[in-house]
């Protein structure tokens, strides 16, 4: 059911028209074949009274007693209407609920930004006639609705469908859609039952293409395999480094012949040494990070695990051994590496890890455990890609102990701050103050503008630091 | 800076169904002008007050102008109306009430933008037959019944009640 979604609105229509006509309510370009249609169990169900009528008997015995005193006997059949509605109101008994669900989406692995059109059926599949069935979709949090809401009413005869469909926006991560709100009522509305429904579930995985960018600036410290840091040290390498006298067991092709002719005394040519560095970059997860510009737009942690997809893809690119870690309600580790598994391994971690999600976490971090644990897992040469948008002291904390401890550190900082009005230029202040005091203590600090491109800022970076 | 939040949806009735419930108590002041120009008046504004209650998604404005339109009806009533417009005047009434509050309340559970007519319809076909019914069946009583006396009426009120008794205990 799932691979055919475009092809089966046409040929579903005749397998069972029937069915969609006694519906009479789609609407929405619903499929007759919309997949398996199972039969929902209930998660929870909650019945109450709705007390949308009280008052009318009041109403009723009023309306009689003004007529009996006045003597007008309109008023007093005018009280009998409204006994009428009364028992209207009461002689229904709980609306019992059994339907089949199906879900349907049209796409199962889109790209982040792509839309997906989620088409969901519901069959009457008791014997009773439901005259009024609110059915909302639970469509999982992160994703945003953009056409047709998620949310319908019908009425359905006992055998009778309907369909509705909606479109979301695909967003990074790993998706299911398994349940559905159902809100049952009688004829007069005055008695409601509520059911959470668990469906067949249906995932979708958005997966970000891992892009690669311009070189990533890296502070010298490296591991003893060549790479492409450059270093402050002489020896082999192809960039001119320093002359020096010299020394017994320097290789031939290093000496400085012309020297020799000119001078003759011996002297060794140096090239800077370019090394491969150990990088792991981690990431700000918690709560606190969740921080956008605007109403609207990319908040601070979206823009974090996408640059950490590319600066994974680029070191990668550039022959750099890179790991990932996180500060998260749950454990992000993956150790430096190399190679093409390892960058699958990695793409598949920044999709679908569960701490990885678009929405704020509810659980706290213990950011001081966490920390120590990072600690041990690091070896001594790596050096760290801080991605935080500096939200607070406790990631300047974070990224001055890890300094401290040895290991030169980069913040890439997502800035989700704002000028528009004081409270928001404080804490724009706030926040840049927190990374000039990083900065002076020898922290290499990117500040990365809502508007700018990762591409760019790196590149602000490059230039600063290679003077 | 802003705390991420979801999507969000609009908590209001569709403005089709302020207009369907303005249109069912618009039958108010048209049946108070039986009784006078006052309750007609009156009428009028109670149904105003109800159809803008549910456009704006306001319960007591609901509440409150069913109650003021009615008011106007049963004014009516007092100053001689037939029983006819007093008998529509209440279903209409109520009906409008009835209606204005089922889409309030869809409008808080499924949002402006859901499409809820055919519940709606069905939902004000089912209150119509409801009020049409038991004016009927009254209006029988008043018409073909033996004598012009108060009592009679009471009688039917007190057999309405005791329906109401019934369907309370079932």
């Amino acid at each position: 059911m799932a691979s055919d979604s475009t092809r089966a609105s046409g040929d579903g229509r005749m397998a069972d028209p029937a069915a969609d006509a006694r519906a009479g309510d789609d609407a929405a370009g619903a499929t007759g074949e919309s997949g398996a249609r199972a039969e929902a169990t209930v998660r929870s169900a909650t019945t109450r009274h709705t007390n949308r009528w009280v008052g009318i008997a009041g109403l009723a015995f009023l309306t009689a007693g003004i007529g009996v005193f006045v003597r007008s006997r309109p008023l007093v059949l005018a009280a009998v209407v409204i006994v009428g509605y009364l028992a209207y109101a009461n002689v229904f008994d709980d609306p019992s609920v059994s339907l089949a669900v199906g879900r349907r989406l049209d796409e199962r692995a889109p790209d982040p930004g792509d839309e997906i059109r989620v088409t969901v059926t519901v069959e009457n599949t008791g014997d009773a006639v439901l005259p009024d069935l609110r059915v909302i979709d639970q469509v999982p949090e992160a994703l945003e609705v953009v056409a047709g809401p998620a949310r319908t009413a019908t009425a359905l005869r006992p055998g009778a469908r309907m369909t509705f469909s909606y479109t979301v926006v695909a967003r990074r991560g790993e998706y299911r859609f398994d349940g559905l709100t159902v809100l049952a009522r009688d004829f007069s509305g005055s008695v409601e039952r509520e059911l959470d429904l668990s469906t067949a579930a249906e995932t979708v995985t958005v997966v970000s293409p891992l892009d690669g960018t311009t070189a990533v600036p890296l502070a010298p410290l490296t591991s003893p395999y060549t790479g492409r840091v450059e270093t402050d040290s002489g020896g082999e390498g192809v960039e001119f480094y320093a002359v020096r006298e010299y020394r017994h067991g320097d290789p031939l092709s290093r000496i400085d012949w012309n020297r020799f002719a000119r001078e003759r005394s011996l002297s060794t040519l140096e090239f800077r040494e370019e090394r491969m560095a150990t990088v792991v970059l981690v990431l700000d997860l918690r709560a606190e990070a969740f921080l956008q510009a605007g109403e609207d737009g990319r908040h601070a942690v979206d823009r974090e695990i996408d640059a950490a997809g590319r600066l994974f893809r680029s070191l990668l690119g550039t022959g750099d051994r890179v790991g990932i870690a996180a500060f998260a309600p749950a454990d992000v580790w993956l150790p430096p590496g190399a190679g093409k598994t390892h960058r699958a391994r990695a793409r598949h971690l920044l999709a679908t890890h569960p701490a990885l999600s678009p929405t704020p976490p509810e659980r706290d971090v213990y950011t001081r455990t966490q920390l120590r644990d990072l600690e041990t897992r690091l070896s001594e040469e790596t050096q760290i890609l801080f991605l935080s948008p500096m939200p607070d002291p406790v990631s300047a904390y974070v990224v001055r102990s890890l300094h401290t401890r040895g290991h030169p550190v980069t913040v890439v900082s997502p800035d989700p701050t704002r000028t528009d009005t004081p409270g928001h230029l404080y804490e724009h202040l706030e926040r840049s103050n927190r990374l000039n005091d990083l900065r002076t203590s020898g922290v290499r600090v990117l500040d990365w503008a809502d508007d700018e491109s990762l591409a760019e800022t790196l590149e602000r970076g490059r230039r600063r630091w290679s003077l | 800076m802003v705390a991420v939040s979801g999507a969000e949806i609009t908590r209001r009735p569709a403005p089709r169904s302020a207009l369907r419930a303005g249109g069912i108590a618009a039958v108010a002041p048209l049946a108070a002008v039986f009784g006078g120009a006052a309750a007609a008046a009156l009428a009028a504004v109670g149904a105003t007050a109800l159809a803008v209650g549910v456009y704006l998604g306001r319960r007591d404005a609901v509440d409150g102008g069913a109650l003021v339109a009615f008011a106007g009806v049963v004014l009516a009533g007092v100053n001689d109306a037939p029983a006819l417009p007093v008998l529509l005047g209440t279903v209409a009434t109520v009906l409008a009430w009835d209606v204005g509050g089922n889409a309030l309340s869809l409008g808080a559970q499924l949002g402006r933008e859901a499409d809820t007519s055919r519940v709606e319809s069905l939902h004000a076909l089912a209150g119509a037959a409801v009020g049409v019914t038991a004016a009927v069946v009254g209006f029988a009583l008043f018409a073909v019944g033996p004598t012009r006396q108060p009592v009679t009426t009471l009688f039917v009120l007190l057999l309405g009640a005791t329906l109401l008794v019934v369907a309370l205990n079932r």
